[in-house]
């Protein structure tokens, strides 16, 4: 009796031990306990731990969890360009990466990174109006350096459309005209970014679409997985315009919001102290009387033609200067700009 | 005295009290024209200096025989000045050299003691030191001033302070005074000078404004002939270039040389034309 007891109990821990297994390789959890999970700590979940709980493939950067050092190091990469105990040499003596990126969430809703939205959202927290793209949900993003970047730097982004590893490489040693980055340095820059990645309560849910998601997490991982991308956009796109001062019927431009893309862009570089542009820039009425005279013309000095084709590195002057695509400023956003200088040249 | 000083270090510390923002671009380069300007250059940015004067334009050895002094040649330098910290800089440069003296090599540091400041600091304060080596042989002739007995007779030294203010977004002066030595001159001469003088900028556009440049020098022997160095410029900037086009009675480019040394006057025609370019990297 005791015998067939036993060989019955050790049968039943076999079989529970397979579910088990199955539980854990899987990575989902029972039904119960991870609805009462996600309810309770969803908020705090960044979107790649959410996208591994669903079986989501990872990407080739994905990191399981931050290292504070590393963190600290890719941060201080960032903002400095170099680690502050010295041990490096800068990645590029033009430019640090936060000359071009902030490091916070740029818009209210990640899924819709317009400049509308960008720039509402910038006014309101005082965040830079910068031309390229926030590192705040970088390493939730799946393509970089898509559409007409590869009118700018050819062949060079096709293997960094869908490798971060890459992207970062390119970055340093052609936007920003720097020296090629050591591994253990880009891996400490993917854990900043992994320290600064979309967290789920960063994603705007309606509670309809909430209440979906927590039901498909625990019964139908793909259209959870659906859901939770439809929430953030993944590709860094970059769609070039021209130096033509756009014209838009009825639009009436907006001083104040050129003056906050001045302020916050133009400036952002071109202060006066700032030593990172070769042309000097400020608020002052005689900056702004030439900027007004040279609107129409077809060089660097031309608001339009500046902002939409930027510099090029060229063989003796390797810094140059981004463009803002239409992607990072619209038609209507270049008028308010153009408004603004025009309002402070005349005024 | 003290209370002199009390006063000096509330003006000094004051500025820290509340929200300042430093007066930039008091002058578009280094230099006003030919002298230093308290202009400085940000940390670890290198500047590229060539500069030229011709011969004279007009007078006995001007007009269109050597067409108008762009035959001749005064003076030419090249230089590479560096900042160290954003409040000092250090330069160093080859001149052709002026009359007998030259195949000059000329060095200085300049520090930047105040910065104007849009309230608290009404003006910037500079200190320059500046030398010179011509290291052309000595002269066989006892009697030159290039005969050099010594190593040591060959340097000359300017040491000067210039005080700046910008006025408004157009307009900027500089008042400076110092004391030039020569430590081999003449026996008519004197070994040191001292000299004062105003320089000043009024910009028309964000890119071009006008430029003047005066140096007077005090108690100079009345058995030397000399002149106060005067000179008006023009200047453009593109963006990476300042190019400064200049006329001045002047020969020398180096304040050691054209302080003490100039002897062309701008009555007789005996003045020229000349240009510098200036050039910025980052390193």
């Amino acid at each position: 009796m005791l015998k067939k007891f036993s060989q019955i109990a050790l049968l039943l821990i076999l079989i529970l031990a397979l579910f088990a297994f199955n539980w854990k390789s899987s990575g989902t959890l029972s039904t119960y306990s991870n609805s009462r999970f996600l309810e309770d700590k969803l908020a705090d979940v960044s979107v790649s731990y959410a996208l591994d709980m669903m079986n989501e493939e990872r990407p080739l950067h994905y990191i399981m969890n931050v290292s504070d050092d590393s963190a600290r190091m890719g941060e201080e990469l960032v903002k400095f360009g170099k680690l502050k105990d010295g041990s490096t040499s800068r990645i590029s003596k033009y430019f640090l990466c936060t000359d071009c990126h902030n490091q916070q969430l740029e818009t209210d809703d990640p899924a819709d990174e317009s400049p509308e939205r960008v720039l509402e959202y910038s006014k309101k927290n005082n965040i830079p109006f910068l031309p390229a793209s926030t590192f705040y949900g970088m390493f939730n993003k799946e393509h970089w350096y898509n559409g007409d970047y590869a009118k700018k730097y050819g062949d060079l982004v096709k293997p960094t459309r869908d490798t971060l590893f890459n992207a970062i490489q390119l970055c340093a040693t052609q936007c920003s005209q720097g020296r090629e980055m050591e591994d253990w340095e880009i891996r400490s820059v993917m854990h900043y970014y992994k320290s600064i990645e979309l967290k789920v309560c960063d994603l705007k849910f309606n509670s309809r679409e909430y209440g979906e998601f927590t039901a498909y997490m625990s019964s139908n991982n793909k259209k959870a997985v659906e859901l939770l991308k439809s929430k953030y956009n993944q590709i860094n796109d970059a769609h070039f315009g021209t130096s033509e001062i756009p014209k838009i019927e009825g639009y009436e431009p907006s001083a104040e919001n050129g003056e906050f893309i001045y302020k916050q862009g133009c400036l952002h570089c071109h202060a006066v102290g700032r030593n990172i542009t070769n042309f000097d820039l400020d608020d002052t009425k005689l900056t702004h009387k030439f900027l007004l005279a040279k609107k129409n013309k077809y060089n660097s000095f031309s608001v339009s033609h500046i902002t939409r084709y930027g510099t090029y590195a060229i063989s003796g002057r390797k810094q140059y200067m981004p463009m803002y695509s239409f992607e990072n400023m619209s038609d209507e956003q270049m008028l308010d700009l153009m408004f603004y200088i025009e309002k402070k040249a005349t005024e | 005295m003290k209370r002199l000083i009390l006063v000096l270090t509330a003006v000094i510390f004051s500025s820290g009290l509340i929200a300042q923002n430093k007066i930039n671009e008091t002058f578009a380069g280094t230099r006003v024209i030919n002298n230093h300007s308290s202009e400085m250059l940000p940390k670890q940015s290198l500047e590229f200096i060539v500069a030229h004067k011709f011969g004279d334009i007009a007078g006995a050895a001007g007009g269109l025989s050597n067409f108008y002094g762009f035959d001749n040649l005064a003076d030419v330098r090249i230089a590479f000045e560096y900042g160290i910290i954003d409040n000092l800089d250090i330069g160093l440069g080859r001149c052709k050299g002026v009359g007998a003296r030259t195949q000059l090599l000329d060095g200085f540091a300049k520090y930047s003691i105040l910065q104007q400041k849009d309230t608290g600091m009404p003006i910037s304060l500079t200190f320059v030191s500046s030398v010179v080596l011509p290291y052309a042989s000595a002269s066989t002739d006892s009697t030159s001033v290039t005969s050099y007995p010594k190593f040591l007779n060959r340097f000359i030294f300017t040491n000067q302070l210039l005080v700046t203010k910008k006025f408004g977004e157009r307009i900027s002066i500089q008042v400076n005074a110092g004391y030039n030595h020569r430590n081999f001159v003449d026996f008519t001469d004197k070994n040191g000078l001292f000299f004062a003088g105003a320089s000043g900028r009024f910009r028309f556009t964000k890119t071009l404004g006008i430029l003047f440049e005066y140096n007077h020098v005090f108690g100079r022997p009345a058995a030397i002939v000399a002149q106060d160095p005067l000179s008006f410029g023009f200047e453009i900037l593109t963006g990476g270039h300042t190019f400064a086009l200049h006329f001045s009675n002047g020969r020398g480019l180096n304040e050691n040389i054209f302080i003490p040394g100039t002897t062309s006057n701008w009555l007789d025609g005996q003045f020229r034309f000349g240009f510098s370019i200036n050039r910025r990297f980052k390193l």
